[in-house]
């Protein structure tokens, strides 16, 4: 694809075709435009195209039949309908024949750029991604949560427990996997960005083998948490949100994990393990395979447990 | 029928469960069955019994023995003492601080003694996982009567009349709430229940969750019959795995039992409950960002009106109450309005939970009637401080609450009476703080959490916040300014006046109580670089008192950078260039004998002390 | 679980009422086996199941059983206490398997202490 994607818009409101115009050419897309379904094919026959956006109700040729002839004819230009109240038949068979994405009428200009940026994104890389992503899940995984998003596609608000679900299966949420929900879920890759940002439960960098929650709630403040905290990362050697090189082990911070009773607490993978003290922290962590000391172990824990009393 | 003769009631809240009650119940089991008893003792794993810290917790009935800190090494004596022949094992009974006799009887610990179980009624006492045991202690009965006896004016005339105010933290009316939402004519509305437990330090919702879910649900039904809802959600946090276990149990097993779902209990009304699990984001306590979750959305809160009553979840009339709310409702439709009222105070009606937590000798969950003193929670029940030390202050309402003075102990716990400190009721976090915490850090603490947890919708909640924190920080670094203390009071107030929801209305309380009540801690951390609790690293010197050391040895060996120097019998010395200030050596000398001073302390260290030994006294 | 009616309420609870009367109180009558090294030397233990086998034929729920420790009467065991409400304790002594059932018969369910082998009234109680 060249550097410049070009795109094809086709409508038979001219109006539509200079918006659309103003708003992507700004952005670095080349656009000609096409006021009906038959001067388009024309264009195509003698052009070469990255992308038809395509209105569906138009005079003489209409979108669906545009739609097939691309399909057939030029397989490889990705195709995004623009339409203002598609029946749903209609887009029924849109979208089984193949078409990328599709944009609301009348568009503001950040939704056409949104939907613009991500059918590029899937008509460039659209070989090679899915080789990635079968790369980088296991075929099962992926097909697992082709499954979980195929279960909430249809309910309402069912974006956040879609993306729990996703997160327990992969263990974070990197963008290839915020993509797929959004495609799944059929929302703008933006709104699902949006509420992995703003949850702190939602994680896009990858966990160790073992997570290690520590509770930075009052009462484990109060009991110094902080001390057992300093002691964990100093024995790994990384800080709250990260992940050891050997990706063994990696340490968030919580907000309270409601065992105040227990104060100071933390938790590993799913044991909760209360009244810590910086050397019962690493000798738990040790049970885990956490790293050694650099210090003679003797002297450590004697020093340590002294500071105890 | 097999005759039980008595049962093993074993806390399985997440409290006793990581202190091992796993390992107990196979103990146990093993036990019993090697003695012959396992047909005569039935072992029941309960909710959660709220005394965590002594944990795993079990009670022994009919006798009502209650014993702690079981552990699988001792099951064997005490099934052989107390199962086969009769003598309670006296090792693992209850024991006050600084006496030595062991407390058998769970009616006569002072822990428990002062409570009043209302909302907490069922814990210890069923088995959560079984909706019969719910049944059997009168569960259900209160819906049975809402939804086929009283129309939903007579459900929200009761509610209203008993006084009850939402228990989440804002205090609201419940029986108003559920008034305003069952004016609104709509087809659709929904009944919703918080259990976004945000603030740190508080649980109560989690055990009520965990010990008693059918309590919830039951409270849910009689709020939908009042407003006309079908449809509810509950909100739980992602981090209760195991309320959000037993509450999709409960769901299950009410839904199957027709107490959920069509036509329950043959009265022609229906209610659908769902489990929604929050994904961590503290703004989402607030109701209306609460909604805007559920609909899978950035949890921000929106400007009210509409209020939610009007426009809520999917712009349908809805009521959010929180879980202990909703646990109060079934006993007070049961016994009636007035009943409820003969507890607490006029406008403080009931009983309220506190998650009693920090530096008290007995620490958990705590049921009592509002009005009696903060005093008689954190001396009585809380059996006082720990280790001898001294009380400081103690912190209530979390995040959005404050920090209340020694003086003001015996100020009765209700509503007005602890807004008129600077705190809040709030949830019910309880936070109790020795000499030994300094209340600039606590401050510091606070708005950690909040700058972090502000959606970043209103500015002065989002940068307000963060420039409070840096501040703060400046402060307890030692690089405080002469015009901090007034600043940080202007800024408190605008982001008050200025934010839309109750994160940012109440973000400053912290620094403001603390201000109010601790202000010299504030002072002599800017003006002579000196924390004296000694928890500000670069505001501390370490002394020790030759006079009083008894050369023990204790923080010589304890001191991690060796700073310190001395030999038996001769008295210890720090050498300061080695001093990283850890405190480590102040808190392990037995014999009070080493003194915090400010930074870089030069003098006569009697003198100064001598001089400034008076000058703590709070502001009162 | 068929969907209950609310007099299905009330069923439940009448079923669970021997566990809830063990954990709330409320019971009229408690029987103690006294479970010293004696007794269950002496035999407390057949005395304990005979016990438990006759409460769960009458099939009541207000009768709980509890074990206490050596009563100090080692050459009478095996021992054991029966307390019914309102009346003051019964304690009979070298008990077997036959005399304890009677006894559940007679005093237990019929109110009237059995005096041919009953040791003391008004003892102390234990838990």
């Amino acid at each position: 694809m060249s550097a410049e994607p070009k795109i094809l818009v086709v409508d038979d409101e001219l109006v539509v075709i200079r918006s659309a115009e103003r708003v992507l050419k700004s952005e670095g897309y080349q656009i000609e435009g096409a006021l009906g379904g038959r001067e388009a094919i024309l264009k195509m026959e003698q052009g070469a195209y990255d992308l038809v956006f395509t209105d569906l109700k138009m005079p003489e040729v209409d979108g669906i039949t545009l739609i097939r002839w691309i399909k057939k004819s030029r397989p490889n230009i990705g195709i995004v309908i623009i339409t203002g109240y598609p029946s749903q038949d209609t887009m029924k068979e849109a979208l089984e024949l193949g078409i990328i994405d599709y944009v609301p009428k009348p568009f503001t200009p950040s939704v056409l750029l949104d939907v613009t940026k991500r059918a590029v994104e899937w008509a460039e890389g659209r070989k090679p991604a899915e080789e990635k992503a079968a790369e980088e899940f296991p075929p099962a995984m992926a097909k697992e949560l082709d499954r979980v998003i195929g279960e909430y596609r249809h309910r309402p608000g069912s974006l956040i427990p879609a993306l729990q679900r996703a997160q327990e299966i992969v263990g974070f949420l990197p963008p290839v996997v915020q993509k797929r929900i959004a495609k799944g879920l059929n929302m703008p890759e933006a709104e699902v960005h949006s509420v992995v940002s703003f949850y702190s439960f939602f994680t896009m960098k990858p966990r160790g083998d073992h997570n290690i929650r520590v509770c930075l709630g009052t009462a484990c403040y109060v009991k110094g948490i902080e001390g057992v905290l300093e002691k964990i990362k100093e024995r790994l050697k990384i800080d709250i949100g990260e992940t050891t090189e050997d990706k063994k082990f990696s340490i968030e911070g919580v907000r309270c994990l409601g065992a105040c009773g227990l104060a100071p607490v933390m938790m590993i993978d799913q044991e909760t393990y209360g009244a810590m003290t910086p050397s019962k922290a690493l000798k738990i962590m040790g049970e885990y395979g956490g790293p050694a000391s650099d210090q003679a172990p003797d002297e450590e824990t004697a020093a340590v447990a002294e500071q105890e009393g | 029928m097999e005759k039980v003769r008595s049962h093993l009631m074993l806390c399985a809240g997440t409290g006793c469960v990581a202190s091992g009650t796993a390992k107990v119940k196979t103990a146990l089991e093993q036990e019993l069955a090697k003695k012959g008893l396992a047909e005569e003792i039935k072992i029941v794993l309960t909710g959660c019994n709220g005394y965590c810290a002594e944990g795993p917790v079990m009670a022994v009935y009919p006798e009502e023995i209650f014993y702690q800190k079981v552990t699988p090494e001792e099951v064997p004596m005490l099934v052989e003492e107390h199962f086969l022949k009769g003598r309670p094992y006296q090792k693992l009974m209850f024991r006050e601080p600084e006496k030595k006799a062991a407390i058998p009887g769970m009616k006569d610990i002072p822990f428990f003694k002062h409570q009043v179980l209302r909302v907490l009624r069922n814990k210890g006492l069923i088995d959560p996982e079984k909706i019969e045991e719910y049944i059997a202690r009168d569960g259900y009965q209160a819906a049975a009567k809402a939804l086929t006896e009283m129309t939903p004016e007579e459900i929200i005339k009761t509610v209203k009349d008993s006084g009850l105010r939402g228990r989440g933290g804002a205090g609201f009316s419940t029986g108003l709430k559920w008034e305003f939402a069952s004016k609104v004519p709509s087809e659709i509305k929904f009944m919703l229940c918080n259990g976004d437990e945000g603030d740190p330090g508080a649980f109560m919702d989690r055990s009520v969750m965990e010990a008693d879910p059918h309590s919830v649900i039951e409270g849910m039904v009689i709020g939908a019959r009042a407003i006309g809802a079908h449809h509810g959600y509950i909100y739980v946090r992602a981090e209760y795995p195991l309320a959000v276990k037993r509450l999709r149990m409960a769901i299950d097993q009410a839904t199957e039992a027709g107490l959920l779902g069509k036509n329950i209990l043959g009265s022609g009304f229906d209610f659908e409950l769902d489990i929604y699990l929050g994904a961590g984001a503290f703004v989402c306590g607030e109701e209306t960002a609460l909604m805007r979750s559920i609909e899978g959305k950035r949890g921000m809160p929106r400007p009210r009106p509409p209020f939610p009553a009007v426009k809520g979840l999917w712009d349908k009339p809805s009521v959010l109450n929180n879980v202990e709310t909703l646990a109060q409702i079934a006993p007070i439709i049961l016994n009636g309005s007035a009943w409820y009222r003969s507890l607490g105070t006029e406008k403080s009606a009931g009983t309220k939970v506190f998650a009693l937590t920090g530096a008290v000798n007995n620490v958990g969950l705590v049921e009592v009637p509002m009005g009696i003193p903060l005093r008689t929670i954190i001396y009585d029940i809380g059996g006082g401080i720990k280790k001898g030390k001294k009380f400081k202050s103690v912190q209530l309402g979390g995040p959005s609450g404050g920090c209340i003075p020694e003086h003001l102990l015996d100020i009765p716990v209700t509503y007005e009476d602890i807004v008129a400190t600077g705190a809040i009721v709030g949830s019910g976090g309880m936070v109790v703080m020795d000499d030994g915490t300094c209340m600039v850090g606590t401050a510091k603490f606070f708005l950690e959490f909040t700058a972090d947890e502000s959606c970043g919708k209103c500015t002065p909640c989002r940068v307000g916040t963060k420039i409070l924190l840096d501040m703060l920080t400046d402060i307890t670094e030692g690089k405080g300014k002469e015009s901090d203390i007034a600043t940080l009071e202007d800024l408190s107030r605008d982001i008050i006046t200025t934010s839309l929801c109750g994160l940012g209305q109440t973000a400053p309380n912290p620094v403001l109580s603390t201000l109010r009540y601790f202000k010299h801690e504030y002072e002599s951390h800017i003006h002579q670089k000196w924390c004296r609790a000694g928890v500000c690293r670069n505001l501390t010197t370490f002394w020790i008192d030759e006079k009083l050391c008894k050369a023990c040895g204790a923080c010589l060996r304890a001191c991690p950078s060796k700073a310190v120097v001395g030999e038996k019998k001769v008295p210890h010395k720090i050498i300061q260039e080695l001093c990283v200030h850890c405190r480590t050596c102040f808190d392990t000398c037995k014999f009070n004998s080493i003194r915090i001073l400010p930074a870089g302390f030069d003098g006569d260290p009697n003198e100064f002390l001598a001089k400034t030994a008076v000058g703590a006294k709070e502001e009162k | 679980m068929p969907k209950l009616t609310i007099a299905d309420l009330q069923k439940i609870k009448e079923k669970y009422k021997a566990d809830f009367t063990l954990r709330e109180g409320g019971y009229t009558v408690k029987i103690i086996v006294h479970m010293g090294t004696c007794g269950i030397a002496a035999g407390a233990r057949n005395i304990m199941t005979a016990v438990m086998e006759e409460i769960a034929k009458v099939n009541r729920n207000d009768i709980i059983v509890t074990t206490s420790g050596c009563a100090g009467l080692c050459a009478k065991e095996p021992l054991a206490t029966v307390e019914l409400a309102n009346q003051p304790p019964v304690r009979y002594s070298d008990l077997t398997d036959e005399k304890i059932r009677e006894i559940f018969r007679e005093h237990v369910l019929g109110g009237k202490p059995v005096e041919k082998y009953a040791l003391v009234t008004g003892c102390e109680t234990t838990y």
